[in-house]
């Protein structure tokens, strides 16, 4: 930390580069002179491009804070501290247990948040640009991008990636104790007869709404974002009547404790969560992962940069910083969820990472993953998932 | 006369109280004559309606109430008879010069996060955990421990955070019937049961009410505690209000559960004052009888069957035991 | 042996039980502390990484600085406020009591994230509305948040310890002539004060403890320590948490150890006092 920061950068090129990259994306925007068009083409071919908010990046120098609100513990700190010490912005972190948190504080801030980068998940996008949440990306300060699994970039929330470029996605799966159920699980038919047989009473959902009545619908064929009240219906049923007695949790991190404690036999998982959880248990090979099939869930989350940002400059700058490909390895070794950089693969691979068949996925497999969204299903779902507590506890 | 207008040294907090409690949740209660505006809003007020009051009535919201209700009552009677033998030795039986010591470290496991301290329960109780290998170790079980997510770990859970809130009230309730009063009951010739229970408990009863009214009502609206160690057993009403608030963003219809909510939680207050007035009515007359005789004369000591010790033998000996 | 001793030895042994029951998951956390794996709940070997790493994450410690400041002084306030209000209320009965002790029970009843909801934007109507610039500093915004129901708390405590005690001590010192302030500050504040030392320690480590409230009216910058704890459950706990506990911990136990030596004294003129009252 101490040898990048001192004048004599020799052995920092990397950091070198990006000052110097830095600066000249700084002159040339100079020289472009016509600020007006400086939110640069995306904003001129999208609709709501004129309703821009002034404090939008030019390329001019870097302002000297950085304040990132963010999930806890969910960026490598050796690429924040590079960050400062290359470009110099001091950097704050302020963390949110929820989308919906992070919504109502910027709803309520009025612009007026503090903060520069914020980390939504996708499906909470369409909202929050559509409540004006949201400060387009200048891409011409982002040329990192380039970067980018063009199969990662695009997504439903934000086709054009105009206001939101991934940090990190996931996906949905299951992991189960070859101990406790002994016969071979592939599908979530597979996940909700095992749970209402050998993992009775030792089955874990994810506390979460979408996944909950996704499970039903991935097992069933149905496209999870339906809103048919048919299918909602079937699966509030089944969900409440028939799998609820069997549930013993709902939580949405059981790799951080359940995994390697081995509370449960059969456990609803995100990928990175159920790595960390099988790497840490003492007894590896006790578990099994399955991703989801035949169909599942992608989710994503994003960088993204509020409205009325107080540090718009450093803000790309930041963004740009870690979708450099070393930097988006050392996020993806940290966290352990794939960052959606070409690849990576290949270099996670090289660094000798472990389990990497829970972070990346063949393109077949990824075709299997469906995006959700926040519909008018919602206040259903949100209800589904409350009886389905309610029976399960009772 | 003399006396300054009795509520003066209440307005203070009153005026807090008013400003950062009553004018911003007022706001919230407005919401929930209002209703949730397509799927990106919160609420909205411009057409009002009992509506959401009538959503909020589900049978879920009863069904949980019924198990939140179990889990209060059975939380906050276990914390009483954990923490009231407990308090009372802080308050009477330890030595007076460490008294602020005890009282600090009841508190001081509390300082670690919430989170935290119930991730070194998860550890214990896992069925890979510390007790676990320590009762197979041993012989006491053959199989691994099954504790997490029963109801039993609900119980723990929750009486482990709340204990201080009940310790606390209770110590303080006991210190104050400290020595003088007790040593008189005693000079009179009452036993040690008789002074703890007409004279100790009675004039500790403010304490008792304070510590089972700070333990029982927030435990009401709390939804993580009793899940974090009880899983889906633990599953609480307050979690039906936060979820419409957080998950659904309809804040029309999380304010009307609220309100439901705290109306249902001071009827059951108010259902349980009742019958502990009620049952207690009989038992009013001797306590005031007791309360009613002037302290003490210092008169020559009575040495009663079990008394031959005195008082000071008491905190001595508990030293002893401590060290 | 009598039965004195022997209840008395049951009772001390039930308290050690207690305090053992109290510590047991606090010595698991000092345990994990030393662990050198990733995860905190499963051990991968002894080792100081976890503490080596809280240096290289600034964002640790602000949190936790954060949390210990708006705990001192939300601990403070509702100290403050409740004393007082819990003092009227056992000295100065009457019809408003009632009102008052309503108000405080819904403060206790009112779900946090009612609460929350109520508080941000309130909050951000004080300091940006109206230009209160207090009110956008996220310290103060947290004490606020944290205050409400410390301040019921300690009303009820204070109120529990007076209620019924005779009166007669401050009738004495008043009819001495003594100013109101005086009688206030020599007689009754001491005879509440183990209530109001109690409430202080529960104003404190609630605040210390808030999660709900606290994560709505943060600003960029203060984000408080169960916040951050909770937040990070998303890329799995580390030892790191564990390592923060331990390190508080000691502290609290150095200070605590500090401090003994002035609680005793202020315990020995409780007593005194309690003597004093009671005519012995």
């Amino acid at each position: 930390m101490n040898e990048s920061r001192s004048p004599v950068r020799i052995l920092a090129s990397a950091g070198a580069a990006k000052v110097i990259r830095a600066e000249l994306s700084r002159r040339r925007f100079l020289s472009f002179a016509a600020a007006a068009g400086a939110t640069g083409l995306l904003a001129a071919c999208s609709p709501g491009g004129g309703t821009q908010n002034a404090a939008q990046a030019t390329g001019g120098a870097l302002e000297s804070e950085l304040s990132i609100y963010t999930w806890g513990d969910y960026d490598a700190p050796e690429v924040l501290e590079a960050f400062t010490a290359d470009l110099g912005p001091r950097i704050t972190l302020s963390s949110f247990n929820s989308n919906e948190e992070l919504i109502s504080k910027l709803v309520a801030a009025k612009g007026t948040s503090g903060y520069d980068i914020v980390v939504p998940t996708g499906t909470f996008i369409p909202q929050m640009i559509e409540n004006g949440l949201l400060s387009k990306l200048n891409r011409e300060l982002i040329p990192n991008i380039e970067h980018m699994d063009p199969a990662f970039l695009g997504r439903a929330w934000d086709p054009e990636n105009e206001y939101s470029i991934c940090k990190a996605w996931g996906t949905t799966g299951f992991v189960y104790d070859k101990t406790v159920i002994t016969r071979e699980l592939t599908s979530w038919q597979d996940f909700l007869d095992a749970a209402q047989n050998e993992a009775s009473g030792k089955t874990s959902l994810l506390d979460d709404p979408a996944e909950l009545t996704g499970l039903y619908f991935w097992a069933n064929g149905i496209p999870w974002t339906t809103t048919d009240p048919a299918d909602l219906d079937a699966a509030e049923d089944f969900l409440v009547n028939t799998l609820a007695p069997h549930v013993s949790a709902f939580d949405s991190y059981p790799g951080g404790s359940a995994i390697p404690q081995g509370t449960h036999a059969l456990l609803q998982a995100w990928n990175g969560d159920a790595r960390i959880g099988m790497l840490e248990s003492p007894d590896p090979d006790r578990w099994q992962w399955v991703l989801g099939a035949p169909d599942t869930e992608i989710w994503m989350d994003n960088w993204a940069i509020p409205a009325g940002a107080p540090n718009p400059e450093a803000a790309h700058a930041f963004i740009d910083y870690v979708l450099e490909p070393a930097n988006s390895l050392a996020e993806l070794d940290y966290i352990g969820y794939h960052t959606g950089a070409t690849g990576i693969e290949q270099a996670a691979k090289d660094a000798q990472l472990e389990r990497l068949d829970l972070v990346f996925f063949t393109p077949e497999q990824l075709e299997t993953m469906h995006e959700g969204e926040v519909n008018d299903a919602q206040q259903r779902i949100v209800d589904i998932w409350n009886n389905t507590k309610a029976a399960a506890g009772a | 006369m003399r006396r300054s207008p009795g509520f003066a040294l209440a307005v203070p907090a009153w005026a807090w109280l008013v400003i950062f409690f009553v004018a911003p949740v007022a706001m919230v209660v407005w919401f929930s004559f209002g209703y949730k505006p397509g799927i990106f809003g919160t609420h909205a007020n411009d057409v009002l309606s009992f509506d959401r009051y009538v959503e909020a009535l589900s049978p879920t919201f009863f069904a949980t109430f019924q198990n939140t209700l179990w889990v209060g009552v059975a939380g906050t009677l276990l914390c009483l008879v954990i923490g009231l033998p407990v308090a009372y030795w802080m308050a009477v039986k330890a030595p007076p010069s460490r008294r602020g010591l005890l009282l600090a470290l009841v508190m001081v496991p509390f300082w670690t996060n919430f989170l935290v301290r119930t991730i070194g329960w998860q550890v214990i109780l896992a069925p890979e955990g510390w007790l676990s290998s320590l009762l197979q170790g041993i012989g006491l079980t053959n199989g691994p421990l099954d504790l997490l997510y029963t109801r039993g770990a609900v119980l723990l859970g929750v009486v482990y955070n709340y204990l201080p809130l009940m310790i606390l009230p209770l110590f303080v309730a006991f210190d104050r019937v400290n020595g003088p009063l007790r040593e008189a009951s005693k000079d009179l010739g009452a036993g040690r049961w008789r002074t703890f229970a007409r004279v100790t408990l009675p004039l500790a009863r403010p304490g008792v009410i304070a510590g089972v009214l700070l333990v029982f009502i927030p435990l009401m609206g709390d939804y993580i505690t009793a899940t974090v160690l009880g899983g889906a057993k633990g599953n609480m009403v307050g979690q039906l209000v936060a979820s419409q608030f957080q998950t659904a963003q309809n804040w029309a219809l999380g304010s009307a559960m609220a309100m439901l909510l705290i109306i249902v939680i001071v009827l059951t207050v108010a259902a349980g004052a009742l019958v502990v007035w009620i049952v207690s009515l009989p038992f009013r007359a001797r306590h005031r009888l007791v309360l009613g005789d002037p302290p003490a004369p210092p008169s020559p000591p009575v040495p009663g069957p079990s008394d031959t010790s005195a008082t000071p033998a008491g905190p001595r000996e508990t030293q002893e035991v401590a060290a | 042996m009598n039965r004195r001793s022997r209840s008395d030895v049951a009772l001390t042994a039930w308290s050690i039980v207690v305090f053992a029951f109290l510590f047991a998951p606090i010595v698991v956390i000092i345990v994990s502390s030393f662990n050198s794996g990733r995860l905190l709940v499963a051990w991968g070997g002894f080792g100081f990484d976890a503490f080596l790493s809280l240096v290289e994450k600034p964002a640790i410690r602000d949190a936790v600085w954060v949390s210990i400041q708006t705990g001192a002084i939300a601990a403070v306030v509702a100290t403050v406020l409740g004393t007082l209000a819990g003092i009227a209320m056992a000295r100065h009965p009457g019809k408003w009591v009632l009102w008052f002790a309503g108000l405080l029970l819904l403060v206790s009843v009112t779900p946090e994230i009612v609460d929350a909801v109520a508080l941000l934007p309130w909050l951000v109507f004080l300091g940006q509305d109206l230009g209160i610039g207090l009110f956008s500093d996220g310290v103060v915004r947290l004490v606020v948040g944290h205050s409400l129901f410390a301040t019921a708390v300690v009303s009820y405590i204070v109120r529990a310890r007076l209620v019924g005690l005779d009166a007669q001590l401050e009738e004495a010192s008043a009819d001495l002539y003594a100013k109101p302030f005086a009688t206030f500050r020599r007689v009754t504040l001491p005879l509440a004060m183990p209530a109001v030392l109690a409430g202080f320690l529960l104003a404190f480590t609630l605040s210390l403890d808030n999660t709900v409230i606290a994560a709505f009216v943060q600003v960029s910058g203060t984000t408080p320590w169960p916040v951050y704890v909770l937040s990070a459950l998303r890329s799995g706990l580390r030892p790191e948490i564990a390592a923060v506990s331990t390190i508080m911990l000691l502290l609290t136990l150095v200070a605590l150890a500090l401090v003994a030596l002035v609680l005793r004294r202020a315990g020995d003129s409780a007593t005194q006092i309690a003597r004093t009252m009671t005519g012995h």
